[in-house]
C-alpha cells in the first residue's frame, strides 16, 4: 500500500513544466506580497454566491488538471510503445474489494480437504446430475402486492419450479410435504407491507437453510427494453464466491438449477457477489454478424466494388429480462428450517463488523 | 465508537488440543512457547471420508499411555494413540441383537473413555457408549485384539429409556455414575457398576399460564469433582438448570440464557463455574452457586458451538463448532487468545494437559531448560544491578556536598533515567505474570509504582520473582525483558568506570 501511495505521489509530483513554473512564481510572489493576505478558502467566504463561484472555479481547475495528467500519461505510454520501450504500468485504482482484509477461509484450488468436503456435502447429488433439481416455491402467510408477480417471474427463471399455496401450514409441515414428494429445495418468499423483503432457501432432505434479505427488487415490466425469457434451461454464472461460506452458498444456489443448460436458448442467470451482496440478473444474449462498411480513400475503388468493401464482424448484444434483485445472507442454518432448536453454521453478529474491508462470502 | 480492525491476541501458553470433524479427520493443534502463543495445526490423521465422520471423541488424559477414543458414523469405535495417531484397536459398537445396517439409524451420541485403568493393565481402555435410542453399554478392549473385534472384553448393556432421543451423557470425576438426558428424556442418574438407575428428575411445574414444556435436554455435566450429587443440565429452551439429587427432583436453580438452544456445557474444576455454548455461537460462563451470569465471551464466533473443554490446570477453555474454528479463550479476562481455522465442521475438541511435560521429553528438554537457566541468570543480574544502582546513588549523594559540579548533577539525572528503565523492566515482568486474578488491578499498581521512589523497586523484584507455575510458559517474553536489563547493566558499569 505504501508503495502505491508513493507511486501516486510521484506521478502527481511530476506535472508539466508550465505548472512547475506557476508554482515557482507563486512561491516567489508570496514573500514579496507578505502584507497581502492569502486568498481565503471557499469555506471561509460568507457570501454564498461568491463562495459557490470560487468553489466551482477550483473544481474546474482540478478537473482540468486531472484530465491533463491523464492525457500526458496516455501519450507517454503511446510514445513508449512506439519507441519499443517498456510501457509504464497502468495504475490500478484502489477499491474496497481489492484491499480486502486477508482471510484464511478463502478457498484454495490445491486444498484436498475442500474437494473431499464438496463430495460429501448435501448438494453433491444434484450437482453430479444424479438427481434433477425440483423446487417448491411458496410464500409467507399473507402474500400480496408485488409478491405474486415476483413469484411468477421467479418460476420462469428456475425451471422445474412449482408453486404451492402456503395456506396456514407451518413451514415445517411444508418441508415435510416437499420431502415426501422428492423436492430438492424449498424457496419461501417473505413479504412485508406488500413488498418482498426476504428469501429463504431450504435444501432438502436435510441440507442447510439460508436466509437472505431481499432488496432492490425490480420486476420485468419496470425494466426498460426488457426481453421475454424462453423456456430453455438457463446457463448459470456465479461470481466471486471465494470463502468456504461463499462456496457453500454458491453451491446451494447452483443446486436450484439444472446442471445441463440449453446453450441454444441463450439465457443467462447471474449471481454476482460483491462485498457480500449477491446481485441477481437475468439476461438473453445474441451474437450478430454485422456488416460494417470500410471507408476507403480511393474513390474509384469505392464506386466500382462497393460490395467487397463491407466487412463482417460479430458483435454480442445483451437484453435483460428481469427480475432484478439483491440478496444479502443473514443466516445459514444447519439442517432444515427450525427456529426453536436450530443450530447455525453462520450468523451475522455485530461484533464481526470490525472493518469495511472484511467480507464473509 | 472506533472499531479496531484486529484485536491483538495475547497468545496462548503451550497447549495441545485435538479436534475431530465431520470428514473423519483428527487434527492436532499445538501452541508452543517458541513462536510465542501462536496455535497452529501440526498434524492431521486419517483420510477425508464422509462415511467415517467422527461423531464424538473422548480422551483418557493420563501422563502414561493416554488413549483417544473416537466414535465414527459407521458404528465403529476406534482407539487411537493421541501422541502419534496410531490406531490401537477398532471395535464395532453394534449390539449383538442388531444387524450391521442398524448402526446407520441408531448412531452413537455419547462416548466416555474411563481414565482409571484396570489393575492388570491387560486392557487398552474401557469406554461407555450410548446411542440415539437410549442403549448404553460399557466395554473394555483388550490389548491383543487389534484386528478382530470378536474377543471384546466384558461388557454390560442396559436401556436408559424406552422412548425419546438420547442427546448427551456425562460421567462424574470418580467414574462411578453416569447421567443421561435427551429429547423427551428427563435427566437421570445411573450407577455404572451395578447398572441401575438411582435418580431421575421431575419436570418443573407449569408456569402461570399453565403451559408445560416437554423435557428436552441437550447438554449436562456434574458440577463438582468430588460430589456426584450436583448436576447441571441445559435444555433446548435455553435454560440452565441445577439439580441437587440429594435434596429434590425438581431443579434448584433454573436460569434463562438468550434465545437459542444450549449445545455444550462444561464445568470448571473450582466447583461452581460452568461454561455454556449455544446454537448461535454464544459462549458464556455462569456461577451456579447463585445462578448469575459471569460474562460472555465475545470474539467473532459465528457458528453453533458443539464442544467446549476446560484445561485442567491453566485458566483456559477451548471451544469448537460449526464455524470450523478452534478458539482458545482466557477464562479470567474472557478474551480470545487464539483462533485456528480447521476447514471442516468440528465435532469435538479435547485438550491433552500433559503436553508441556511431553514436549520436554521429546525435545530432550533443551529449549525450556535453557530458557529457565537464562531466566535465573537474568534475575540474578537484575538483583546485582539494583544493588549497584543503590550504591551509586549513595555515592553521588556523598560526592555532592564536596564539589558542586554541573557534571555530578547531570550524572545523577542520568541515573534517575536509568533507574526508571529498571522500573519499566520490572513492570514488564509483572505484566507477563498471568497468575493475577485481574490484569487491570496489576496495571494500576504498576502505574503507582512508576511514581514511587527507586528504592522501592527492590520490592518490585521480590514481588515478581517468586517462581510461580506459569513462569515457564512466558519464558520468551521474560528473556526479552532480561535482554533489556542487560543493556541497562552495561550502562551502569560504564558509569561506574566514569
Amino acid at each position: 500500500m505504501a508503495g502505491e501511495s508513493r507511486k501516486r505521489k510521484q506521478h502527481t509530483d511530476e506535472p508539466s513544466p508550465g505548472d512547475d513554473d506557476e508554482r515557482r512564481g507563486r512561491r516567489d510572489k508570496r514573500p514579496k506580497e507578505a502584507a497581502k493576505p492569502a486568498p481565503p478558502l471557499p469555506s471561509e467566504i460568507k457570501n454564498k454566491e461568491k463562495r459557490s463561484e470560487v468553489y466551482a472555479k477550483l473544481k474546474r481547475e482540478k478537473k482540468a488538471q486531472k484530465r491533463k495528467l491523464g492525457r500526458e500519461r496516455g501519450q507517454a505510454a503511446q510514445r513508449a510503445a512506439e519507441l519499443g520501450e517498456e510501457v509504464p504500468e497502468r495504475q490500478v485504482p484502489r477499491t474496497i474489494e481489492n484491499t480486502r482484509e486477508p482471510d484464511e477461509t478463502v478457498c484454495r484450488p490445491d486444498d484436498q480437504e475442500l474437494f473431499a468436503g464438496n463430495d460429501a456435502d448435501e448438494f453433491n447429488a444434484v450437482l453430479k446430475q444424479q438427481v434433477t433439481p425440483k423446487v417448491l416455491i411458496t410464500t409467507c402467510r399473507f402474500n400480496s402486492g408485488r409478491g405474486p408477480a415476483f413469484i411468477k417471474e421467479l418460476m420462469e427463471v428456475i425451471p422445474d419450479a412449482q408453486y404451492v399455496n402456503r395456506g396456514t401450514y407451518d413451514l415445517k409441515k411444508i418441508v415435510e410435504y416437499a420431502n415426501n414428494r422428492d423436492f430438492t429445495s424449498v424457496m419461501v418468499v417473505h413479504t412485508n407491507r406488500r413488498e418482498p423483503d426476504a428469501l429463504l432457501i431450504i435444501n432438502l432432505p436435510d441440507g442447510p437453510t439460508a436466509h437472505f434479505k431481499l432488496s432492490k427488487l425490480i420486476l420485468r415490466k419496470d425494466i426498460k427494453n426488457h426481453g421475454n425469457p424462453t423456456s430453455h434451461k438457463p446457463e448459470l454464472v456465479l461470481n466471486n464466491f471465494t470463502t468456504r461460506l461463499g462456496h457453500r452458498v454458491g453451491r446451494m444456489i447452483q443446486s436450484l438449477f439444472p446442471q445441463d443448460p440449453n446453450f441454444r436458448g441463450r439465457r443467462v442467470v447471474t449471481f454476482h457477489n460483491q462485498r457480500d451482496y449477491i446481485f441477481f440478473r437475468h439476461h438473453r444474449y445474441v451474437f450478430e454478424e454485422k456488416e460494417i462498411k470500410v471507408v476507403s480513400k480511393d474513390k474509384k475503388a469505392k464506386s466500382s466494388e462497393s460490395k467487397k468493401q463491407t466487412e463482417k464482424q460479430v458483435t454480442c448484444r445483451l437484453q435483460e429480462c428481469g427480475p432484478r434483485f439483491t440478496l444479502k445472507l443473514i443466516t445459514l442454518q444447519h439442517g432444515t428450517f427450525d427456529t426453536k432448536s436450530g443450530e447455525y453454521e453462520w450468523v451475522h453478529k455485530p461484533d464481526m463488523d470490525t472493518s469495511r474491508r472484511r467480507f464473509f462470502l | 465508537m472506533p472499531r479496531l480492525t484486529s484485536v491483538e491476541s495475547p497468545g496462548c501458553p503451550p497447549l495441545r488440543a485435538i479436534t475431530t470433524d465431520v470428514l473423519g479427520l483428527v487434527k492436532v493443534v499445538e501452541a508452543r512457547a517458541r513462536p510465542a502463543g501462536v496455535a497452529k495445526v501440526v498434524e492431521t490423521w486419517g483420510e477425508p471420508d464422509a462415511s467415517r465422520s467422527i461423531l464424538v471423541a473422548s480422551l483418557a488424559d493420563r501422563a502414561v499411555d493416554p488413549v483417544l477414543a473416537v466414535a465414527r458414523k459407521n458404528g465403529v469405535v476406534e482407539l487411537l494413540n493421541p501422541l502419534n495417531g496410531d490406531a490401537l484397536a477398532a471395535v464395532k459398537s453394534s449390539w449383538p441383537e442388531q444387524t450391521d445396517g442398524a448402526a446407520g439409524d441408531d448412531p452413537l451420541v455419547a462416548l466416555h473413555l474411563f481414565k482409571k485403568q484396570a489393575p492388570d493393565s491387560s486392557t487398552l481402555g474401557t469406554f461407555l457408549a450410548c446411542t440415539d435410542k437410549g442403549k448404553a453399554c460399557v466395554r473394555s478392549v483388550a490389548k491383543e485384539n487389534t484386528a478382530s473385534d470378536l474377543d471384546v472384553g466384558p461388557s454390560s448393556t442396559w436401556d436408559v429409556c424406552n422412548a425419546g432421543k438420547l442427546q448427551f451423557s456425562s460421567v462424574d470425576a470418580g467414574e462411578n455414575y453416569a447421567m443421561f438426558g435427551g429429547k423427551g428424556i428427563e435427566v437421570n442418574l445411573w450407577d455404572i457398576t451395578s447398572c441401575s438407575k438411582i435418580w431421575s428428575a421431575k419436570c418443573p411445574r407449569a408456569n402461570s399460564l399453565g403451559i408445560f414444556t416437554r423435557p428436552w435436554f441437550t447438554a449436562g455435566t456434574f458440577l463438582c469433582k468430588d460430589d456426584h450429587r450436583k448436576i447441571v443440565a441445559c435444555t433446548n429452551n435455553h435454560q440452565v438448570r441445577l439439580y441437587d439429587t440429594a435434596s429434590q427432583r425438581r431443579p434448584v436453580i433454573s436460569v434463562d440464557f438468550r434465545e437459542s438452544p444450549i449445545k455444550a456445557v462444561v464445568e470448571d474444576p473450582d466447583g461452581h463455574t460452568i461454561y455454556i455454548g449455544t446454537g448461535t455461537g454464544d459462549l458464556a460462563s455462569f456461577d451456579m452457586r447463585t445462578g448469575k451470569l459471569l460474562g460472555c465471551y465475545v470474539g467473532k464466533c459465528c457458528g453453533s458451538i458443539r464442544s467446549i473443554v476446560k484445561h485442567p490446570e491453566l485458566p483456559l477453555i477451548a471451544s469448537c463448532g460449526l464455524d470450523s474454528y478452534l478458539r482458545i479463550w482466557d477464562t479470567n479476562t474472557r478474551q480470545p487468545l487464539s483462533a485456528v481455522y480447521l476447514k471442516q465442521h468440528l465435532t469435538t475438541v479435547v485438550i491433552d494437559s500433559h503436553f508441556s511435560a511431553e514436549e520436554s521429553e521429546e525435545t530432550k528438554s533443551k529449549l525450556p531448560e535453557s530458557s529457565m537457566v537464562a531466566e535465573a541468570t537474568v534475575r540474578r543480574e537484575k538483583k546485582k544491578k539494583n544493588q549497584l544502582v543503590e550504591e551509586d546513588e549513595e555515592g553521588s549523594r556523598m560526592v555532592k556536598p564536596d564539589d558542586n559540579d554541573a557534571e555530578t548533577v547531570t550524572r545523577k539525572e542520568k541515573k534517575k533515567k536509568k533507574n526508571r528503565m529498571v522500573a519499566d523492566d520490572e513492570e514488564g515482568t509483572r505484566m507477563v505474570d498471568p497468575d493475577d486474578s485481574d490484569a487491570k488491578t496489576v496495571r494500576k499498581e504498576n502505574k503507582k509504582k512508576k511514581s514511587r521512589m527507586v528504592s522501592e523497586d527492590e520490592e518490585g523484584t521480590q514481588m515478581a520473582d517468586p517462581d510461580d507455575s506459569y513462569a515457564e510458559m512466558y519464558a520468551p517474553k521474560r528473556i526479552k525483558s532480561g535482554e533489556r536489563s542487560k543493556g541497562t547493566k552495561k550502562k551502569s558499569k560504564k558509569q561506574q568506570v566514569a
